[in-house]
């Protein structure tokens, strides 16, 4: 029964840790057919894939019925808009559904699609209208009102960033800067500025959202400027050598978030530039590539509005979705004979539209979670903005274009670590404890001591957590030279009382009963810790410059967290001694007597007799007494959640916090939203978890098993 | 009455005067021997003084203290820590029980196999050579040697020579118990104490170690404390047969089971009780 509740949990933990793993799929969904003047030149989709849009060359937006509705047919025209005067040059899509409408004068206009939802007869009607953002007039880009050959635009809520290479080959950046706010009133100021460029041509530009750089593409190199002076705009870096000789850059696209910039080349690759911190300063540098194509060049790319997910799109219509960050090669498939005149993804990414002749198709993109693949969980990953690969943990952040940085490693190291101190701290104690229990203590007194120590278990592990954190925690931060003093004392102090006990004439002894011999070593220890607490401040000021924290940081370049390995160590470390206590001492008791008294009678000393018998014959007992407890300190949350400021680093330094599989799941459970990615890896997180404990377990219980057949004839 | 062959005369010596023998021929003098436990006497005022080179058998009813007696021998009650003892046992003349005794070394010179086989749970080989390491013996060949010696002389040698690295606890009872001797023997000790040594063996592992006890005896005293009086009579040379913590006859063998002085010993050799 026990044992198929445990494969029940098994199972649920595997279905909902599955789809993570899943790669993508695509598949049609339906297809209608649109009457467009002219060219198409872009397209789009609302949230729910029901209506769809279109804007020709001649200047017209048309909204459709993408999929059937109680309202509409599938298919039918529902609202058609001119939207500028004469032909429309290229549309230039940019964040959150603006789309930058460039004319043959070289005039742009800002539309955003809109799409209300209503629900008229008790089911949804979605309405769609067209905004202006800076206005429904039509604005020169250029002061002297050339025509635009290139344009790159971005734009916040103050302002919206054009640069434009115009016709009589200039470079010019034109910004309009909101009076109040874009997203209440249309109101600006434009103003014109000339970027210094001798260039025959321009193939690409490309302004990032947060419109602090923009990137110019001349052939094979990009030229990077510098936005964010508001009298100048200089050039901030070049990138050359992006592709290998022979090879040309025939796509370029902005990764959400604008950190990343993407170059498809005509051997089928695409590559990940960003910047990281190099030696002389910040600099661009290839993070990674992707083969998006054996035979063909790539010719678009499209990237996903919130996800670091892109697309590609080579001449016989083939598109490959690929996710940056995992490296993951997600999907392969043609989707059309030829490139699509216009291809948008669906603001959810789950669909994508592609508008070709006279045809609107609807691709379902089952992709949920490309973010996480074995890789990403185990592996160093190099995420934009970090200057190396690194394991990192990071399930959330603080602004949207925020990307969850889900490595295990940092975690599971935590896991580790805190257990390995607890162990350090436990080991010795419980060990040494059993053995003289279970060896030498006088049976009186064991009847007493065994079941104390027992009773440490029941304790609730949280109040352990809740001391360790507030008050065991500022009390070594305090105290430092103190503990580790007491390393030295406490086992000092021991051996002085021992050594003194055994010299202590006979007539003296017999007047202290037996059993009560060793309770004279408590009050010897309390002594000895207080004098190492007492002798602390000293220390400290002698030779610590006063502050052994500040000698930590400073002067060893350690840093210091108040709750710490050291912290954890011991408060985890006191709760697994019971366990290990109390199954250590149960293996040394039970070894059988006759084989003690056949070590002495060959004339073994008890030390001798100990270790080469008692300790040899009790250690399958003492191995799985070990395994359990490191059983329970993996496995163990509130103390670790409370008491190690759940930092998930990967440092083995004993004055650093760590973040544990457990205490991460109890920490970040609240706030994962169902079926995400992060809920399904926190669930990961419990499966591994899970895992660690069952071999510890299971291995503990093994070795017993073995081991008890081997001695069972004892 | 018995016709003695001159061969038999040879094995069996003729009887030895156990009240007046001379330190020569004593191994061990038990004096004036009370224990305690606790407030219970289990053995009163033993006398006896047990000759060299011979088997010398304790009988008697069950919590006679046969085995009591025994286990002060080698000072095995010490660790039983509400035990007391007065009077005194000498050893070639010296009192195990003085002050400035070393237990470990006493039990060395002593050993004791117990009734039930006790190997440790290591090799064959280990438990052989167990006594000569913890006394710091790391030589290969004298390890060797000593197992093929202890073993040989153990009766044990070809039935395990070629497993001597095998786990001990593989052996059956009776190879465990020869076992056991050869490593109470293998660090060569003066005393050999067998405390019922047979109790938990079928009755041809018994005959192997009642002929094993025979030769035991020549290289060193043996002390045995058995249950069954056929035994006894076949093994040993002298027999102290105790009643309730007393010592109620000790004499060579022979005369004790054929003529015994004691009223007491009668009925016990002839299973009036116990």
């Amino acid at each position: 029964m026990v044992l198929f509740t445990l494969i029940l949990i098994f199972l649920y933990l595997l279905y909902v840790i599955k789809p993570i793993f899943e790669s993508a799929d695509v598949e049609p969904v339906n297809e209608i057919s649109v009457q467009a003047n002219g060219q198409i030149l872009a397209t789009g989709l609302d949230e729910l894939k029901e209506v769809a849009y279109l804007i020709d060359s001649q200047g017209s937006m048309t909204f459709y019925q993408m999929s059937k509705s109680d309202f509409r047919d599938q298919g039918s025209e529902i609202l058609s808009e001119q939207l500028v005067q004469g032909d429309i040059e290229q549309v230039i899509a940019s964040d959150n559904g603006r789309l930058l409408i460039v004319d043959e004068q070289g005039q742009v206009q800002l539309i955003t699609a809109k799409f209300t939802a209503t629900y008229p007869q008790d089911s949804r009607d979605i309405t769609p209208s067209i905004e202006y953002p800076l206005g429904e007039e039509v604005l020169p880009v250029d002061e002297q009102e050339g025509k635009v050959e290139r344009l790159g635009f971005a734009m916040n809520e103050e302002k919206a960033v054009v640069v434009a290479y115009t016709e009589d080959n200039r470079l010019i950046k034109t910004t309009f800067v909101a009076e109040d706010d874009f997203n209440y009133d249309p109101e600006f100021e434009a103003v014109y500025q000339e970027i210094e460029f001798f260039g025959p041509t321009v193939d690409d530009i490309k302004v990032t959202p947060d419109l602090r750089m923009a990137f110019v593409r001349v052939g094979n190199s990009v030229s990077v400027y510098n936005l964010d002076d508001e009298f100048s705009v200089d050039k901030k870096a070049e990138l050359n050598s992006i592709v290998p000789n022979g090879v040309d850059i025939t796509a370029t696209a902005l990764l959400s978030g604008g950190s990343s910039i993407l170059f498809g080349d005509s051997d089928g690759k695409v590559s990940q530039w960003f910047e990281v911190a190099g030696k002389s300063g910040r600099e661009f540098k290839k993070i990674r590539s992707f083969t998006a194509s054996k035979t063909e060049p790539v010719v678009e790319i499209h990237t996903e509005m919130f996800r670091k997910s892109f697309f590609t799109i080579t001449p016989s219509g083939e598109m490959g979705i690929f996710y940056t960050t995992s490296d993951a090669d997600l999907w392969h498939g043609n989707i059309a004979q030829k490139v699509p005149s216009a291809l948008a993804i669906a603001p959810r990414a789950d669909a994508i539209i592609f508008a070709d002749q006279a045809r609107l198709s609807l691709l379902k993109v089952d992709n949920q979670h490309p973010e996480v693949t074995w890789k990403a969980l185990w592996q160093e990953v190099w995420y934009e903005g970090y200057p190396e690969p690194d394991y990192i943990w990071q399930s959330t952040g603080g602004v949207d274009d925020f990307e969850s940085k889900f490595s295990l490693v940092p975690i599971s190291f935590g896991t580790i670590k805190a257990a390995a101190y607890a162990m350090l701290f436990a080991m010795p104690l419980a060990l040494s404890a059993a053995i003289y229990t279970a060896y030498f203590m006088p049976p009186g007194l064991r009847k007493k001591v065994k079941p104390t120590i027992e009773l440490m278990e029941a304790l609730p592990t949280v109040i352990l957590g809740f001391l360790a954190g507030l008050w065991l925690a500022p009390l070594i931060e305090d105290y430092l030279p103190a503990i580790f003093l007491l390393l030295l004392t406490l086992p000092i102090a021991t051996f002085l009382a021992a050594f003194a006990w055994y010299k202590l004439p006979k007539e003296m002894k017999v007047k202290l009963p037996e059993e009560w011999a060793p309770i004279i070593l408590i009050p010897v220890l309390l002594v000895a810790g207080f004098l190492s607490f007492a002798l602390s401040p000293i220390l400290e000021t002698v030779f610590f410059g006063g502050d052994i924290r500040q000698f930590i940081t400073n002067d060893l370049g350690i840093s210091f967290d108040q709750r710490n390995a050291l912290v954890v160590g011991i408060a985890m470390g006191f709760a697994v001694v019971p366990t290990i206590f109390s199954m250590a001492e149960d293996a040394i008791f039970s070894v059988p007597k006759h084989l003690t008294s056949g070590s002495l009678a060959l004339g073994a000393t008890p030390w001798q007799t100990l270790i080469k018998v008692v300790l040899l014959t009790a250690s399958p007992g003492i191995f799985s007494a070990v395994m359990m407890g490191l059983g329970r300190a993996v496995g163990e949350t509130m103390i670790v959640l409370m008491a190690t400021g759940n930092t998930p680093i990967l440092d083995w330094s004993i004055f650093q916090g760590m973040r544990t599989l457990s205490a991460n799941i109890a920490v970040e459970m609240p706030e994962s939203e169902v079926g995400s990615s992060h809920y399904r890896i926190l669930f990961l997180a419990a499966f591994v978890l899970f895992v660690f404990t069952f071999v510890f377990n299971t291995l503990a219980e093994f070795v017993r098993q073995r081991l008890r057949e081997k001695y069972s004839s004892l | 009455m018995i016709t003695v062959s001159p061969k038999t005369l040879n094995d069996v010596p003729a009887p030895l005067d156990l009240a007046n023998l001379t330190p020569e021929q004593t191994a061990l003098e038990i004096k004036d021997l009370n224990l305690f436990y606790g407030e219970k006497q289990a053995l009163q005022n033993i006398s006896m003084k047990i000759p060299k080179g011979q088997v010398t058998a304790f009988i008697g009813p069950s919590g006679c203290g046969k085995s009591t007696l025994l286990r002060c021998i080698n000072r095995m009650n010490d660790l039983v820590d509400i035990c007391r003892i007065e009077g005194g046992i000498e050893l070639n003349g010296e009192d195990i029980y003085g002050k400035h005794v070393d237990v470990a070394a006493l039990r060395r010179k002593v050993g004791m196999v117990f009734q039930r086989p006790n190997p440790f749970p290591k090799s064959i080989y280990e438990n052989v050579v167990y006594g000569l390491r913890i006394t710091g013996e790391k030589n290969r060949r004298v390890l060797d040697e000593a197992v093929e010696r202890s073993l040989k002389a153990a009766a044990l040698w070809n039935e395990v020579k070629d497993r001597l690295h095998d786990s001990a606890l593989g052996l059956s009872g009776g190879q465990q118990q020869r076992l056991v001797i050869a490593r109470a023997i293998a660090i060569e000790p003066e005393v050999l104490l067998l405390d019922e040594p047979t109790s938990a063996l079928d009755p041809i592992s018994t005959l192997t170690i009642e002929e094993l006890i025979n030769d035991l005896k020549k290289k060193y005293t043996v002390v045995i404390v058995t249950h069954n009086m056929q035994q006894a009579a076949r093994v040993s040379d002298q027999t102290a047969f105790m009643y309730m913590g007393d010592l109620i006859e000790y004499s060579d063998t022979n005369t004790l089971f054929t003529t015994p002085a004691k009223k007491k010993t009668e009925d016990y050799i002839t299973g009036r009780y116990g």
